[in-house]
């Protein structure tokens, strides 16, 4: 046993640290740079360390006002999506009403038209309607990426809920709002929560509609982000990547658990 | 006893309910599904009017600013925008590329995940606790920061070049090269794969791997026998979300990729744009829509089978 598990040890030692290469050592290598003055190919220290590189991001009305617009849209974006799609998501998980599979294969083949190719048919549209260049359009666009996650997820959190647990609880004499919100609602939370984390991700990295749309009146740090990469040294493109990842990376700390537990999983088996 | 009894008056009136949560569930599920129908739905087929050559009406203004406009000469409209596009050799580079990529970086991605899951499964342990968590880290990652930091880590002054420099190997430059496309691919698509497959292996029950075990299955049995059936369903969306995902891609190819040929997300995006020929940038994305949805199909019947098989339909 000994003979074998160590030559197998070792293969999965070197996953491992392979692993750690492919994932973190893009990441890590362009979040150093955000501290650096100067690096020169092919030493593998920088020359020197500097915060000069943060106050040119932060002084730069440009990117601070994408900043601020990024952090304005993506919340509302949010808000209006858990307002359109929970109701929906509750009735697709709890009741077996005609049509059920076909709204939720609608919602799937609306997500696999090609984006870009979307955007290119909706301009026409959005021209019509004068949405162009506006703070709706723009939310909007952000939308509709937001739907598959915030209609799926919650579904497969409200279908999980056990009936008789509701049942008793009304047995009991509660009312059916309270058992809703104490036993329906709150078990679902985590489901909702991940749906909530999902979609904001969604609206906050969303950078071609929002481009398409927005420009050149609103841009938000992902659209200012294809600029920045050609027209900032790297330094400026490290410390703009490092602000642009923290929502995300908080509000997924937050949600780690319930994500790996299975709750995004379960969203995307259609039942 | 009492609650056998409400239990059976509520089965009594269940056609009436039936009928009546019918109604109630289309309502709820409403708002979604006409803002999909309006900004989805409709956007597509007034673009497959202009792809077919009709001019008027809500495709007056971009038939007027595009060029190599084609006009439909029959009633149902004229293919000769897709005739151009499909005779185009760019665009039979641009296809080319971007199934080759779909298809090397999606059986990546799946090979990846089983084997990270299927460790996991088996013998778990803390190298394979971490090796799924680091295959979650790049979902905390926009994709514009992680096409963004492969093209660096990748490039000519990268990381890479520089580490082996030191030793005096030549590195080849990834970035600007399919290659690049794909390890940018498999690295944005693995965690979805990963939450999916790794799920499904879990909620196999202990019970049929002992077993087996005891019957004295080696782990390749196990594996084949048991654990990939089981997780057929979730296998298959993985594969076919990473497909369907890769297949419209745009930022990823952008950033990595070579200027030509390249991904057709990103040829969309220049025909429409840079070239001014709206007309073939949406035969294009309807290309790319027909083979999504061949893939898509694939979703929805192993879906419908596998709630046919535990007899949810």
């Amino acid at each position: 046993m000994n003979k074998l598990l160590n030559p197998a040890r070792l293969a999965l030692n070197a996953a491992v640290i392979l692993m750690i290469f492919f994932i973190l050592g893009p990441i890590v290598w362009l979040a150093v740079h955000a501290f650096t003055s100067n690096w020169q190919y092919p030493d593998l220290y920088p020359s020197g360390f500097t915060l000069h590189w943060w106050s040119q991001v932060f002084l730069d009305s440009a990117l601070a006002s994408a900043m601020k617009n990024s952090l304005i849209t993506s919340p509302i974006v949010v808000l209006c999506s858990m307002i359109v799609c929970l109701p929906a998501a509750y009735a697709v998980g709890r009741i077996k009403f005609w049509g059920r599979r076909a709204f939720m294969i609608g919602i799937f083949s609306a997500n696999s038209f090609p984006k870009i190719g979307l955007f290119a048919a909706i301009a026409t549209l959005y021209y019509s309607l004068n949405l162009m260049g506006t703070f709706l359009g723009v939310i909007i666009i952000q939308l509709l990426g937001t739907i598959i996650y915030m209609t799926w997820i919650p579904a497969a959190a409200f279908a999980g809920v056990p009936r008789n647990l509701e049942e008793a609880a009304r047995d009991a004499g509660a009312s059916k709002f309270t058992v809703f919100r104490t036993i329906t609602l709150r078990m679902a939370l985590p489901g909702i929560l991940v749906a909530i984390v999902m979609s904001f991700l969604a609206a906050f990295d969303e950078a071609q509609g929002t481009y398409l749309v927005g420009a050149p009146t609103i841009f938000t740090m992902p659209t200012e982000m294809y600029s920045l990469v050609q027209n900032y040294p790297i330094q400026v493109a490290a410390v703009f990547s490092i602000l642009l990842a923290l929502p995300s990376v908080l509000l997924l700390g937050l949600a780690r658990k319930h994500i790996m537990g299975g709750q995004l999983a379960d969203g995307f088996q259609l039942k | 006893m009492i609650s056998v009894g409400r239990k059976k008056s509520r089965e009594g009136s269940r056609s009436n309910i039936v009928a009546r949560s019918s109604l109630l569930g289309l309502a709820l599920s409403l708002p979604p599904l006409l803002l999909v129908f309006i900004f989805v739905g409709i956007p597509i087929c007034i673009g497959l009017t202009f792809s077919l050559g009709f001019t008027h009406g809500p495709n007056r203004v971009i038939s007027l600013i595009g060029q190599q406009i084609h006009v439909k000469n029959h009633w149902w409209g004229t293919l000769a925008a897709y005739s151009d596009v499909v005779h185009d050799s760019r665009f039979l580079g641009d296809l080319g590329l971007t199934l080759f990529v779909t298809v090397l970086s999606t059986v990546l991605v799946i090979v990846m995940a089983l084997a990270i899951s299927i460790y996991q499964r088996l013998i778990g342990g803390k190298q394979a606790s971490v090796l799924v968590t680091l295959s979650i880290v790049p979902l905390f990652v926009p994709v514009v920061i992680s096409a963004w930091a492969i093209h660096t880590f990748y490039g000519g002054d990268g990381f890479m070049r520089s580490l082996f420099s030191q030793f005096g190997i030549n590195f080849p430059t990834l970035t600007s090269t399919p290659a690049a496309i794909v390890i940018g691919s498999v690295w944005t698509a693995l965690p979805f794969s990963i939450l999916m497959i790794s799920s499904g292996m879990q909620a196999i029950p202990d019970a049929l791997v002992e077993a087996a075990r005891d019957c004295g299955a080696p782990s390749s049995k196990i594996i084949v026998n048991i654990l990939l059936p089981l997780a057929k369903t979730p296998i298959i969306i993985a594969m076919s979300f990473t497909a369907i995902g890769i297949l419209g891609s745009f930022t990823i190819p952008l950033f990595l990729g070579p200027n030509q040929p390249t991904m057709l997300g990103v040829e969309i995006s220049n025909f429409f744009s840079s070239y001014n020929r709206p007309q073939q940038s949406l035969v294009m994305a309807f290309i790319v829509f027909l083979a999504a949805s061949s893939i898509a199909i694939l979703y929805v019947w192993s879906n419908v089978k596998s709630a046919r098989e535990s007899g949810r339909i």
